[in-house]
């Protein structure tokens, strides 16, 4: 079974909802909808207070390319334009709040018929900008950004990501089981957009039912390939070195290597915004845990407060910690004010048992963290140098070949927290080059 | 035995030789002033000066004859020796201090957090941008400790940093380090200071902390020499030149924000000096000093806050300060 050198096999705590079928998530009263809610440029909020608005429609525009704009979750009326808790930097940032209407109609021209297989490349790639996706696999990298290589690069692998190897999540699983058409309408407009002739659709083999199901669905283009399952087998880099043995140069992009990767989740709105004109308003996220009372798949706007959605799953158990995302990436909340967002994978509540808050100790240098590393760095000098602030020594290490999948804290036997050392060292790096840019 | 000596000798001889040509030929000019200014500096090596080190400094004074002394440590003696080893009068640059604008100790300041994280702050920054509520509060991890190289700030009991100003030479390498960039560099013998940044709405801070500035703009209302501003996006600011050091805005502030750092000496009127013309009486904004026309007046040195204001003004110079 194809794999990457490295990783981990942490229990994958799956049951909790892979059985349960995906659930619609009533329209909240108020929704607040982050303006940055994608990697790259900002972009501007075009709406005012006061303003009336149906769903669908826009609420910012882009500033640049790599920028995507937001687009209201329901019809309603703009409440305010406000801050709010960014559930990713924890810092206020500017949201706007609509007040649901209760009619959810949908903004003129939207949905639409429309054939992607007779419109032109550039239309499709305007539509899913114009739509507003990103890589709905949490990072949240503009997907027509990521579909539009530059002309010297020859891709010549496409690969969609069905691996979902982050424990405890199943909402791309649950998408696969329940709307697989959707995907496959999504892979196959995608290559009509890289010129490709065939895709890959890797599943991680604790999905056989997605597998199965997949197999039997996909048509000969798309060709099904199970993935041996570990942490982190849905890793973009790692994806690549097991589907086509290629290894992503250092500082490279995968497309270095001829290559691009393209969340299942996405996929699905890809078919929305190019069969439909549909923007991205809502994703499938799990809400799970055994913090949670019910965990639940739901299908959920784009804004939609966290309380109501704990509320919707049952409130809260022995909560210890709440994390947008999955155990290993995502990131702990400490506020519910917040929203959800186009990366919101998950949502989990894990309990004061699944939970270990506590100091770290010295490294004693096992090399278990060396063994666990994907990308074959030494992550425990790295975490020493992150203990003396050692950025540009740690540079030469290739600081910044680290992706952050966790699997170095994971193993360590001293509970280090190496991958919050490493994002320190990046930041101390990111500091020092803005400071030299800047003089 | 013999040959083996000799053998020895012989290698060593010609190596000694060897080397005391090379120590001839291959002599690195040094100027003496060079090895003598860098015996005067502090070396420390904090950059604070703007060059690579004490010796690269000392180099640069020596070979430059415009350079000038930008080391903030170098005051006094010391800068009258290196003027002397250089022949040329250097200025001293105004001597500053470090200051942490900000009161919020974890008993005053919430937190939003457990942060159980690596114990810096710049690493607890990038968590969630920080446990403390306040964006414009002290993280107490104690990043500028860690940086300061002439061991001048330490952790209070109150987990803020203390600055001694003794020790302290205004080199700004904790200023970089703060993430939150709360460290300033004030005079070193500036009297009054703000301690809280926030730029937040008197409401929002409150709710974060209790001893934070509420810009209710007493201070700077009843400042007599404009030296204060505040707004409502903009904690008070103390513009240290215009500041007489009288004192009054520590005794209206209501959350006591304004650090007193160097208490003035009171001032003290010389009766023989006096000739009773009542200037002082009028331009004392405490109401210190009275007294009746061509009689000497007197100060009441339980009111006096030591401004100033009346030893500037008077034409007799008949006010000094109490030397404590």
């Amino acid at each position: 079974m194809k794999t990457f050198k490295g990783g981990i096999h942490p229990p994958d705590m799956k049951e909790l909802v892979n059985r349960v079928p995906i659930v619609d998530m009533p329209l909240s009263a108020v929704f607040t909808v982050y303006v940055q809610q994608h990697l790259g440029a900002p972009a501007k909020p075009i709406v005012e207070a006061g303003q009336k608005v149906k769903k669908g429609q826009l609420l910012s525009e882009p500033m640049g390319f790599v920028s995507v704009p937001v687009h209201a979750p329901t019809s309603g009326t703009v409440k305010a334009v406000t801050k709010q808790v960014h559930p990713v930097t924890g810092l206020l940032a500017p949201c706007i709040a609509i007040e649901s209407d209760g009619h959810d109609e949908w903004v003129q021209g939207i949905p639409r018929q429309q054939d992607p297989f007779t419109m032109s490349k550039d239309a499709l790639l305007a539509s899913i900008r114009d739509c507003g996706l990103v890589g709905m696999g949490g990072a949240t990298f503009p997907t027509h950004v990521k579909l539009s290589p530059p002309k010297d690069k020859v891709i010549d692998t496409f690969i969609v990501n069905g691996a979902e190897c982050e424990p405890y999540l199943a909402a791309d699983h649950r998408l696969m089981l329940e709307d697989p058409e959707r995907i496959l309408d999504g892979i196959r407009i995608a290559l009509r957009i890289l010129d490709l002739p065939h895709a890959v659709f890797a599943i991680e083999g604790n999905k056989p039912d997605a597998i199965a199901l997949m197999k039997s669905k996909a048509t000969p283009e798309i060709q099904v390939e199970e993935l041996k399952v570990k942490y982190p087998q849905g890793a973009e880099k790692q994806l690549i070195q097991a589907i086509t043995g290629r290894e992503v140069p250092s500082g490279g992009l995968p497309m270095d290597v001829g290559a691009i990767v393209q969340n299942a989740g996405t996929c699905a709105a890809i078919a929305d915004a190019c069969l439909r004109g549909v923007p991205l308003i809502e994703r499938i996220t799990s809400v799970t845990g055994r913090g949670i009372r019910t965990p639940k798949n739901i299908r959920v706007r784009i804004g939609t407060p966290l309380r109501e959605i704990i509320e919707f799953c049952g409130g809260l158990q022995d909560p210890a910690k709440v994390i947008f995302g999955g155990p290993m990436m995502g990131i702990a909340q400490y506020s519910d004010q917040i929203s959800v967002m186009k990366g919101t994978s998950g949502i989990l509540v894990l309990t004061g048992e699944d939970t270990n808050i506590s100091s770290y100790a010295a490294c004693i240098s096992c090399g278990r963290c060396v063994e666990a590393c994907p990308m074959g760095l030494i992550p425990s000098v790295l975490s020493k140098m992150g203990e003396k602030n050692q950025w540009e020594k740690a540079g030469q290490f290739h600081l910044l070949d680290c992706v952050e999948c966790g699997s170095c804290t994971y193993v360590c036997p001293s509970k280090r927290p190496i991958v919050h050392f490493i994002k320190h060292l990046k930041a101390l790096q990111r500091a020092a080059s803005a400071k030299s840019k800047g003089a | 035995m013999i040959a083996a000596i000799l053998m020895v000798g012989g290698i060593g001889a010609v190596a000694a030789l060897i080397l005391g040509i090379s120590s001839v030929t291959f002599a690195v000019k040094m100027d003496p002033r060079e090895k003598a200014v860098l015996d005067q500096l502090p070396g420390a090596n904090c950059g604070a000066c703007g060059y690579a080190g004490c010796a690269a400094f000392a180099q640069e004074l020596v070979r430059n004859t415009d350079a000038e002394m930008t080391c903030p440590a170098v005051k006094g003696e010391t800068l009258q020796a290196i003027s002397d080893i250089l022949g040329r009068a250097l200025g001293a640059g105004a001597p500053l201090k470090a200051f942490v604008r900000c009161k919020g100790s974890p008993n005053a300041t919430q937190n939003r957090f457990l942060y159980v994280g690596p114990q810096d702050c710049m690493a607890a920054q990038i968590m969630q941008g920080g446990s403390k509520a306040c964006q414009f509060g002290c993280l107490g991890l104690g990043s500028c400790v860690d940086v300061c190289l002439f061991d001048a700030i330490s952790m209070g009991e109150d987990g803020l940093p203390h600055v001694v100003k003794e020790k302290c030479t205004g080199c700004g390498k904790c200023v970089a380090a703060c993430p939150r960039g709360i460290i300033q560099l004030i005079p070193i013998d500036a009297s009054f200071a703000v301690g809280c940044s926030s730029s937040d709405s008197a409401k929002d801070m409150k709710q974060l902390c209790s001893v934070g500035c509420i810009k209710c703009s007493l201070c700077a209302d009843i400042c007599p020499f404009e030296a204060i501003t505040v707004s409502r996006t903009s904690a008070a600011i103390i513009d240290q030149e215009k500041c007489h050091r009288c004192g009054l805005c520590v005794s209206v502030c209501p959350t006591g924000v304004i650090a007193s750092l160097e208490v003035p000496a009171k001032a003290r009127i010389i009766l023989e000096k006096c000739k009773g013309c009542g200037i002082c009486e009028q331009i004392c904004p405490v109401n210190a000093a009275s007294g009746t026309v061509k009689q000497p007046y007197t100060i009441d040195e339980g009111r006096c806050i030591g401004c100033g204001l009346c030893i500037e003004k008077c034409p007799a110079d008949a006010i000094e300060r109490v030397s404590s």
